[in-house]
């Protein structure tokens, strides 16, 4: 539980400093290692798919995505941010933790555990014999993200 | 619910206030997407703690796959419109979106 809570905080704080950086490339690489520690969540928690997936794909391709739309955009002028932004982050954090942490001890107990059947089978069983639905829209989701990307990066006619 | 699921709630709602207050506030449209990201994985984490604490570990562990392969194709679209913007305007400033011209 307290490796588990240690990661959870590992997490956030990442998580925060992939907000805070003002380098983009820096906060690119800190949203990889949040995603990396999720990913270890996950496995502690006895999700091995969720993790290979979490680790493989949003810490590796997605951050490769990242990384190469800042090398590409990185040419033009810096964007300016308000200053007030960084300094306020800091003071909203801690007081939305402080809420957060009273909300949560405040709900403690006060939610009914509803009934729920064990599980049965493995998670091929349940990925493919009752979410196969979910499979077709993941499907259709990519044909229609390969597509559009097709749209955004085609080559204009010469009379655009 | 148990114990432990406060706790996982207690992080994942972290996550999502941290992202929703980089969203409300920066003005560079790669760190609008990262805050998009920690609101991601905030939500993929509240999803993956509720099956464990319901002993249902597996078909969150199926829900998750599916969010994690629509968040690549949501990305994908998303930079490959911010590469766009950028070839447009020269700039990643969401200020000078807000000038619409015919």
């Amino acid at each position: 539980m307290i490796i588990q809570t240690a990661l959870l905080v590992g997490l956030v704080l990442f998580s925060a400093l992939a907000i805070l950086l003002k380098d983009l490339l820096k906060s690119a690489i800190s949203l990889a290692a949040a995603s990396l520690l999720l990913g270890i969540v996950f496995f502690r928690m006895g999700a091995p798919y969720a993790g290979v997936f979490e680790i493989s794909v949003v810490a590796g391709l997605i951050t490769v995505l990242f990384i190469l739309t800042i090398a590409l955009t990185n040419t033009g002028e810096e964007v300016r941010e308000s200053r007030l932004v960084n300094i306020v982050f800091p003071l909203f954090f801690v007081v939305f933790i402080i809420i957060d942490a009273l909300v949560m001890k405040g709900l403690l107990q006060k939610i009914p555990a509803l009934p729920s059947a064990p599980e049965t089978g493995t998670f091929g069983d349940i990925l493919w014999k009752g979410r196969t639905l979910d499979l077709v829209g993941q499907i259709a989701v990519i044909l229609a993200g390969v597509f559009s990307v097709l749209a955004l990066f085609r080559k204009r006619d010469k009379h655009d | 619910m148990t114990n432990t699921w406060f706790l996982y709630v207690f992080f994942s709602a972290a996550l999502i206030g941290a992202g929703l207050y980089a969203l409300l506030a920066k003005r560079n449209l790669i760190k609008l997407f990262i805050a998009i990201e920690v609101i991601s994985k905030g939500v993929s984490l509240l999803l993956l703690a509720t099956g464990f604490a319901k002993g249902n570990v597996l078909v969150a562990q199926a829900l998750v796959v599916t969010f994690i392969v629509i968040e690549v194709s949501l990305v994908a679209t998303a930079l490959a419109i911010i590469i766009n913007i950028y070839r447009h305007t020269k700039s990643l400033d969401i200020r000078k979106l807000a000038k619409l011209k015919g």
